[in-house]
């Protein structure tokens, strides 16, 4: 892998089934909505030794009617697992709440969407880092966010892991003060 | 490349392994360390696959 500038890294591994996945489901979501991934799938995309059930993913707050279109490029091959009702599915996310869509008639792996409602998740859709594969891009968090959450907001065994692998394997690349203001507005919105 | 290093605590081991593995994909070509990976993630993709539960007890589970 390699940065070819500050917000891309060229990505030559040979894809996995859930990357193939992924890449489809963005190539229909990129085409309604701003996105972008966060959390686990980040570092099993740089190659972190684990499976994951489900994919984070951020999209900006859009319209019922924008969503609507959405929703119906989607269900020609996925479905919501939380409604079929688009109506009840846009209000889930209009109100805070995630939702989850799979591969029709599967339930793992599943995408988990939110609106990008508060400052910090906003602040996610413009902070990103365009990941270029052979089947396609993929929008993902900046490094120093996906390290600071995972290690100052989540901070499970498994997340201080993730962290632990994007910081080895980025560490001439990681902006540690970025990771520092971070880890100020996490605490900040806490309190 | 260091060699595995290994300790009591189970946390810090695997700590360890993460750090090792990291290195590992850092060092070697993306196409070395994918194969590798994708043993792994592509036999839980079949699992899933094969795996049938409903959405209801799913989303049932997930809350618990």
């Amino acid at each position: 892998m390699k940065f070819l500038d500050k917000n891309t890294i060229k990505l030559d591994k040979e894809l996995n089934e859930l990357d193939k996945i992924v890449l489809d489901f963005v190539k229909i979501l990129e085409r309604h909505v701003k996105y972008v991934i966060v959390s686990g799938y980040v570092s099993l995309l740089f190659g972190r030794a684990r499976a994951t059930e489900d994919i984070d993913i951020f999209i900006e707050e859009i319209s019922k009617d924008k969503f609507t279109a959405l929703s119906k490029d989607l269900e020609k091959k996925y479905w919501c697992l939380n409604s079929d009702d688009v109506n009840e599915i846009y209000d889930y996310l209009n109100s805070g709440l995630p939702i989850r869509i799979a591969v029709k008639d599967q339930t793992i792996p599943n995408f988990e969407i939110k609106f990008a409602k508060t400052l910090l998740n906003k602040d996610s859709l413009k902070d990103t880092i365009t990941v270029k594969t052979q089947l396609g891009k993929i929008k993902i968090s900046s490094l120093e966010r996906q390290i600071a959450f995972k290690k100052y907001y989540l901070k499970s065994d498994k997340d201080l892991e993730d962290a632990k692998h994007i910081e080895k394997l980025f560490k001439e690349k990681i902006d540690y003060k970025k990771i520092e203001n971070y880890k100020r507005l996490i605490e900040n919105a806490k309190t | 490349m260091q060699k595995l290093k290994p300790d009591k605590d189970n946390k810090q081991e695997r700590m360890n392994f993460v750090e090792y593995w990291a290195e590992f994909v850092k060092n070697n070509p993306d196409k070395v360390w994918s194969k590798q990976q994708n043993l792994l993630i592509n036999s839980q993709i079949k699992n899933a696959q094969n795996f049938k539960i409903s959405r209801k007890d799913y989303l049932e589970m997930k809350k618990k």
